[in-house]
Order: structure tokens, then C-alpha cells, then sequence
């Protein structure tokens, strides 16, 4: 480490301007990893609250629900909380309007009771909804009236839930009565708290990752997403590496000096490997900050979410790459010859 | 008592045609005490005589001891081992580590062998050798002559048993060139080390005890 500090001391300028380097990758994997975590959760919070393991689909629905129409026979044969979806756009009179999936489930399933309320309370009556917080956060209020695009149905207000999101899109809660004149009666799935259950027939059973890798877009923009972060992993390695060899390069003759000298390899490795620490730490360090603060003063609209958890995994991942990139400086200072170096 | 003893050393380099001896039956013996030199034309086999010494290279046959103990027979972090705590090298490329002042550069020795002279020790070595002025100077700058005095400095710093020194006057004028073979006898002679320097500048000879002449990969006794 002493070697390490004192020469990124003396090397002040060429060593800020690698942790810079360090310092945008970093960040744009942190604001990265934050858009694909936020929009993964937009696609599947729902799915997550409502704390079901098991989703039973029509066999023809492709995994998809608004595909899936249950018949009576598999319905009848099958244990599980039934659900119908519809989309529509829902309006306000005040002109607010959201593009939505309305699903109804029945008050008495596991479902409505895993369904949290921040503000109001879940719907009780026919008409009567819970809605999303993004209704909130657009300006919609408890006991509005919500209009429903081509149909008489008319919906109010009673509460909002947090992580109710199916598709990117807000989810609204209510009774299979107050959506009978949209959905006619269908039953689009049915859904178990239990992992494994008997195999209906003319059904597909999904785990509820199953059903959440099926959902329409999800895996393309998860792989999307993962190909540029493994990118930013591979740059980060690359320019650890680059750097550090170039370095280690110009100063071989030192230690040769220094190995002729009895000064242990391992010591001149550990060398090495404190810098790429040092670098990659404060890289991500700043990395993190200006990723809080962007994410602070990005509009509620981009679906960011920094977490702690995504923090540590990202940095344990820079850090990891860095030490990575060390490898091949590490292995020019283990092979130096001090006997070349002396010459004779 | 410490004693370097090569018993019939040979080193050869490459085969067939491209075979060069250059060290041809070599047997040497250094005791406490002595400031030995070395002396022979470039290209003669002085400083593959040094790093055998100094367990950088082995030889092709034969066997080198230090303080009775085969260092041919040391594997590698053994050898490294013992240039750190027993040897001094005094190189003709000195090569100061560049972000390292010149008290630094003796930090680096604690570091590593976990020791701690004391600053008036140090003082005093750098006062022996006239840099004491340039502590806190980087070596961009300081002159050839005054990083050679500051790599003799460094060697030195350690106490080692043994100083290994190639051409240590190389980047010197001939009035320091004198004060540190001046410092080297000192050193063998009150302070028991053995010291072996090779070189080909013959200035030096009046200071040595005994010198020895290497032409062609042979070894004779001058003096």
C-alpha cells in the first residue's frame, strides 16, 4: 500500500484522470442497473404483491394473460384465486387520463389481502376501485370518477395501493361484477400461493418467475439491459488493465532493482493490486453520489430505482472487474528478471 | 565470521555454436573485513561473477557458498530472502524508484524488512555520503552523481553483511569516486562486511585489500 499511495501521489494528475474514467463507466452502470431494476419492477411489482407462486393459463396463451381465457371445465377442476384483466385508457373529467390494466380479483382471495393501501382503502362495493399510487403522483384523488374508453362503466376512487404495476402500466383493482360488462364473465387465470400444484387439463402452469420472464417485452429489455452492463464490466476491465500494464511497462527496471534488492514479488504485487483498489473504490465512490443525485433530480416519469442492494452489487462488481484487470501487470512484475536488469 | 566461497564455478550461456563461457573454473574466497575488487575489460564476466554472488543467477556447475551455507541450493523466494536481509547491492543502473524522495526510498527498506533505523543513523550515512540536503528531493532532481550516492546510500541503509557493488563510481567525478571507496573500506574494515566491488575503473585499486582480475571468463589474483 505505501508504494501504491505514494505514487498516485506523486502521479497525481495521470491517476485522477483513470479514476475519472473509472468514475463515468461506473456511473453509467449505476444509472444502468437502476433504469433496468426500475423498469423490471414496472413490468412485475404487481405480479410480486400479490404473493401468488403458481399462475394457471389457458394451454394456448403463450404465457400471456391477456391471451388467456380459462374454460369453465379447467376452472371448475383447478384450486386457485381466480383474476380477469382488462386494458383501457381511464380518464378523469378533469382531463387526467392513464393508460391502465384494470384487474378484478375477489375480496376474499389472498390476493385482496396482500394488497397494502397508503392512502384511502381497498374497494368494497360495486364501482369502487383500488388504484395505483401513480394515480396519485398524476393528480387523480380519492372518490374521483374514473371513465373507462368506449364503455359505460363508471369507476370511483376508494384508495391507492403502492407496487401495483402489470406491463409498465397502473394497475386497477376492483370486483369481478364491476368489470362484468367489460370481460363478460372470462376468467384469465388462476393463481396459488402453493409452488407446486396437480397439472390441469388444457392448462399451462407457470411459476410466478415464468410468468414474469413471459410477460410481453420483459426478457427482451432484461437482455437488452444485460448486455450493456456486462459491456460496462468488460470497459472497466479493459481500461484497468491497459492502464496498470502501460504503467507497470515503464517501470519494470525498478523492479528488477528492487527485486535484486530482496524486496519480496509479493510485495510489489500487492502493490498492483492496492492501486486498482484505490482506483476503483474512489471511482465508484463518486459514482455513487452523482448516481443519487441524478437519480434525485431525474422527473418521477423515468423509472430509476437505486437501491442499496443494487449499489453493493454493482460496486462488489467494479471492484471485482478491477482486480481482474490487475492480473496481467501482476504477471509482467512476477516474471522480471532482476538479472536482466543488472545486465552482464 | 562471514565468508563467500565459489568452488570451481563455471557459467555458460547458450549451446552449441551459439556457447559462450563466461565464467570458466572460478574459485574465489571473501572474508569479513575485505574490500575486494574486481576488475576486467567490458564484456569479461565481472558482473555475471556479481549476480552469482548474489544469488540473481546460478551457475552452470560448480558451488557458491555464503557464510558456509549453498546458495545455489536456495530456491527463489529463499535467494530473495537472503539479498534482503544479508546483501547490499550498489547497481551501476541505480534505478531510484521514481515517486519515491530520497528519504522515501529508505522507508521502502523498513517497510519491507519490518525494521525502523533510527533517523540519526540515517543522518549520519547521508552525511557520509553528502546528501544529506536532498531528502526530500524526488530523483528528477538530482544529478547522476548524486542518484548513485543516494543508491549507495540505500544499499548500505539495511547493514547488510555483504555489499555487492557493479561499477558504484561509474556516474562519479574522481574526488567522489574516492570518498565512497573511502566509506566502503571504513565500512569492511571497522564494521567487519565483506565487500566486493567490480569494476574497470582502476582508480579505485589503492583502496582495495585484494584484487582479483577477470579477463575472458578467468579469474587470476592481481593483488
Amino acid at each position: 500500500m505505501f508504494l501504491a499511495v505514494k505514487e498516485m501521489w506523486y502521479e497525481k494528475l495521470r491517476y485522477s484522470l483513470v479514476i475519472e474514467l473509472i468514475f463515468l463507466v461506473s456511473y453509467l452502470l449505476i444509472i444502468l442497473t437502476g433504469l433496468s431494476s426500475g423498469l423490471a419492477s414496472l413490468n412485475k411489482a404487481a405480479v410480486n404483491e400479490w404473493g401468488a407462486e403458481t399462475i394457471v393459463l389457458d394451454k394456448d396463451s403463450e404465457g400471456r394473460l391477456a391471451q388467456s381465457f380459462l374454460s369453465n371445465q379447467t376452472i371448475r377442476s383447478t384450486s386457485g384465486t381466480p383474476i380477469s384483466q382488462y386494458s383501457s385508457i381511464v380518464k378523469a373529467k378533469s382531463g387526467l387520463k392513464e393508460n391502465s390494466t384494470i384487474i378484478a380479483i375477489s375480496k376474499h382471495s389472498f390476493i385482496y389481502k396482500n394488497l397494502s393501501v397508503i392512502d384511502g382503502k381497498k374497494f368494497t362495493t360495486k364501482g369502487t376501485v383500488l388504484v395505483s399510487d401513480i394515480f396519485k403522483t398524476a393528480g387523480f384523488k380519492i372518490g374521483d370518477t374514473l371513465y373507462l374508453n368506449n364503455s359505460d362503466v363508471k369507476l370511483r376512487i376508494a384508495g391507492f395501493t403502492p407496487q401495483a404495476t402489470l406491463s409498465a402500466t397502473p394497475v386497477v383493482y376492483t370486483s369481478f361484477t364491476t368489470i362484468k360488462p367489460l370481460t363478460r364473465g372470462t376468467i384469465n387465470a388462476l393463481l396459488t400461493s402453493k409452488k407446486k400444484i396437480k397439472q390441469p387439463t388444457n392448462a399451462l402452469v407457470l411459476s410466478k418467475d415464468q410468468f414474469i420472464n413471459k410477460l410481453p417485452g420483459y426478457s427482451a429489455q432484461n437482455m437488452t439491459f444485460n448486455f450493456m452492463i456486462s459491456f460496462l464490466y468488460i470497459i472497466i476491465f479493459i481500461v484497468i488493465s491497459i492502464f496498470l500494464y502501460i504503467l507497470t511497462i515503464q517501470k519494470l527496471p525498478n523492479y528488477g532493482v528492487l527485486k535484486a534488492q530482496g524486496i519480496p514479488t509479493k510485495f510489489l504485487t500487492l502493490n498492483t493490486l492496492s492501486q486498482s483498489l484505490i482506483i476503483s473504490i474512489f471511482g465508484v465512490i463518486v459514482a455513487i453520489i452523482f448516481g443519487f443525485i441524478t437519480a434525485l433530480l431525474l422527473p418521477s416519469e423515468v423509472p430509476i430505482v437505486i437501491n442499496i442492494a443494487n449499489i453493493i452489487s454493482t460496486s462488489v462488481g467494479i471492484v471485482l472487474m478491477s482486480l481482474f484487470g490487475s492480473i496481467i501487470p501482476i504477471y509482467q512484475i512476477a516474471k522480471v528478471d532482476p538479472y536482466k536488469v543488472i545486465g552482464g | 565470521m562471514s565468508n563467500l566461497i565459489f568452488s570451481s564455478v563455471n557459467k555458460v550461456f547458450g549451446s552449441g555454436s551459439s556457447r559462450y563461457v563466461a565464467l570458466e573454473n572460478i574459485d574465489f574466497e571473501a572474508n569479513s573485513g575485505e574490500l575486494i575488487l574486481v576488475v576486467g575489460p567490458s564484456g569479461s564476466g565481472k558482473t555475471t561473477f556479481l549476480t552469482i554472488a548474489g544469488g540473481l543467477q546460478t551457475p552452470t556447475s560448480g558451488n557458491v557458498t555464503l557464510n558456509n551455507e549453498a546458495i545455489t541450493r536456495l530456491n527463489r523466494k529463499e535467494q530473495s530472502q537472503l539479498r534482503l536481509n544479508k546483501i547490499g547491492f550498489i547497481l551501476q543502473s541505480y534505478n531510484l524508484v521514481p515517486f519515491l524522495s530520497v528519504k522515501e526510498q529508505f522507508t521502502l527498506a523498513d517497510k519491507v524488512k519490518k525494521t525502523n533505523i533510527s533517523p540519526q543513523d540515517l543522518d549520519q550515512l547521508l552525511t557520509d555520503l553528502d546528501i544529506i540536503s536532498l531528502k526530500e528531493k524526488y530523483p528528477n532532481q538530482l544529478s547522476g552523481g548524486q542518484k548513485q550516492r543516494v543508491a549507495i546510500a540505500r544499499a548500505l541503509y539495511t547493514d547488510p553483511e555483504y555489499i555487492l557493488a557493479d561499477e558504484p563510481t561509474a556516474a562519479l567525478d574522481t574526488e567522489r569516486s574516492a570518498e565512497v571507496m573511502k566509506l566502503l573500506k571504513t565500512l569492511a574494515h571497522k564494521r567487519n562486511k565483506v565487500i566486493i566491488v567490480v569494476t574497470h575503473d582502476m582508480r579505485l585499486k589503492k583502496n582495495a585489500d585484494k584484487i582479483y582480475q577477470i579477463i575472458d571468463g578467468r579469474m587470476s589474483l592481481l593483488k
